[in-house]
């Protein structure tokens, strides 16, 4: 007889692997195909065309732009995050903990689409940070790298995805022990002593969750790239759309396939070496 | 009291986080008050001149009311779906012995795939298997976005119930679907709710697992996004307006519910 656990799974479980692993296996296996110009589809015979086609013409400088806008994001998301959970767990009273705590869950529901243009609005040469700046002479004329940059990108980036730095902080910082840091304290430690020998290490599976979500996030983003970019901007996701509008399967896959093996090779060693599956079930319990 | 941090580093702390809030959540702000702005230009409204005209002109744009309600419908079966998903995943969940952490990451990692490439993937085994894209493709991109959400949300409302009240009516003899529907689900109802509400919202603003998979009818964020792109007209500052307010709301209610609960 099917157990009890089994049975409750079993729906959920045929949902996560028909539609998610199995379209993820098949264009993994895909990948490997040839482009067949006949029927503007693939064929079985084996070729790494897809992969060799990433090293050409520019598309591994993509690649690297990716890991690099994700490790800049993640470490700046990261630098803001701290203090902004250390504030909520630590200093705030009952009231301002809701609010920030409510502040902090409510942009994983809002669009990502909206706040990405609103920075559009914020950041043009008519906007008000451009009119403030020149309003008070810090500059003579409106700066144009404000928008359409990597400036503006990373900006946007950054604002998307620093929640998803700041919860598993506030998880680790709720499993410090209090009395950890009095003792300290008793024993005559200064605070940036406290933070750096107490806090930072027992806080580092949060330290570790948070700089891999938001590196994950980012490199599977792209609205932000399409709304504040400049010509020529790109990212992965933006990369495979380009490559789909000349409807080039084997390539889109092959791209596909390489952003999700360093994805998930990156999640699955974190869960295995920060135990993040024991941070969650913190928050859960 | 002063506190051990000094004042400071408390200032420090402070400023930064207050910075971090700013950078969230001004620019949708900035966004909500230009919506306010009778005139064509974007720009902030003075207090004399607030004007709902933007939001009134919504009414009789055909294309975007048409991506609303597909977008609404999809969310909705989205959120049913998802939540009835993760209340069995969870309910397993509490079920397992062994292969606790396997089963929480199994559920917890679709999340972290890109959106384009979880579309794309999907798009193109529907075109093999010959599915025409409907509001069953869209709703199908959506759902494994959606359920690790909500099956958080559910986990955490079923640590409210205790293991001896299962226990006690389990001795007074309820089998295992009584002590569900008499016990564990009267309890959970409020985190069944937000779990729906939560699953609503992330599946009402997807954009980019949705691309491949739409029809001919767009979903709202696609349909907002072209329309961002040729010469933004201010009723979509309305319309994102409206939509950011709405999704504050709802998040916003089901934080100060669970608070009360606390």
């Amino acid at each position: 007889m099917m157990s009890r656990a089994s049975f409750l799974v079993t729906l959920p479980l045929l949902a996560i692997l028909s539609i998610g692993l199995v379209p993820l296996v098949t264009i993994l296996a895909w990948s490997f195909w040839t482009w067949d110009p006949d029927t503007y589809w693939i064929k079985p015979d084996p070729s790494l065309a897809g992969y060799t086609a990433i090293l050409a013409a520019g598309r591994w400088t993509v690649l690297l732009s990716t890991l690099h806008k994700a490790m800049l994001a993640a470490v700046l998301c990261l630098v803001a995050a701290y203090p902004l959970a250390y504030a909520i767990h630590f200093l705030a009273g009952r009231r301002m903990k809701l609010l920030l705590m409510a502040a902090i869950t409510i942009p994983f529901f809002t669009s990502y689409l909206i706040r990405a243009f609103s920075w559009r609005l914020v950041l043009g040469r008519t906007g008000p940070v451009n009119t403030l700046l020149v309003d008070s002479d810090l500059v003579a004329e409106p700066l144009d790298w404000l928008l359409f940059s990597d400036f503006a990108v990373m900006v946007g980036l950054v604002a998307s995805y620093m929640p998803f730095a700041a919860f598993p902080l506030l998880l680790a910082m709720r499993r410090v022990e209090p009395s950890f840091l009095a003792a300290a304290q008793d024993l005559g430690a200064g605070f940036w002593h406290i933070v750096r020998t107490i806090l930072v290490p027992l806080t580092r599976s949060g330290l570790f969750a948070g700089f891999l979500f938001v590196f994950v996030m980012v490199v599977g983003s792209s609205t932000e790239v399409q709304m504040l970019g400049g010509a020529g901007a790109s990212i992965v996701s933006v990369m495979v759309n380009d490559v789909m509008r000349v409807a080039n399967f084997p390539l889109a896959f092959a791209i596909s396939t390489v952003v999700l093996v360093v994805l998930f090779s990156l999640v699955l060693l974190g869960n295995w070496a920060f135990r993040l599956s024991r941070l969650f079930e913190d928050a859960a319990s | 009291m002063t506190r051990f941090e000094g004042s400071a580093n408390l200032a420090l702390i402070w400023t930064i986080a207050v910075v971090g809030l700013v950078v969230i959540y001004a620019p949708p702000f900035y966004l909500v008050a230009i919506s306010l702005n009778p005139a064509l230009q974007p720009g902030l409204p003075s207090l004399s001149d607030l004007s709902l005209i933007w939001y009134f002109k919504l009414a009789s744009e055909r294309g975007l009311l048409a991506a609303l309600t597909q977008s609404a419908l999809v969310a909705a079966l989205t959120a049913l779906i998802a939540t009835g998903l993760s209340l069995l995943a969870a309910l397993g969940h509490q079920e397992l012995r062994q292969g606790r952490s396997a089963w929480f990451m199994t559920v917890i990692l679709p999340m972290f795939v890109p959106g384009v490439i979880q579309g794309l993937a999907l798009s193109v085994i529907f075109t093999r298997i010959g599915i025409k894209p409907s509001v069953l493709t869209v709703t199908a991109g959506h759902l494994l976005w959606a359920m690790p959400f909500a099956f958080i949300v559910i986990l955490t409302s079923m640590s409210g119930v205790r293991r001896s009240w299962l226990l006690a009516a389990a001795d007074l003899g309820a089998g295992w679907g009584r002590r569900f529907f008499d016990v564990t689900l009267p309890l959970i109802l409020p985190g069944l709710i937000s779990a729906l509400l939560f699953a609503f919202l992330l599946s009402l603003n997807e954009f980019a697992r949705a691309f491949y998979l739409v029809g001919r009818q767009n979903t709202l964020p696609i349909e907002m996004f072209g329309k961002m792109n040729s010469g933004a007209n201010p009723t979509i500052y309305a319309l994102s307006g409206a939509i950011f307010a709405v999704s504050i709301l709802c998040v916003g209610l089901i934080v100060a519910r669970q608070a009360r609960l606390r």
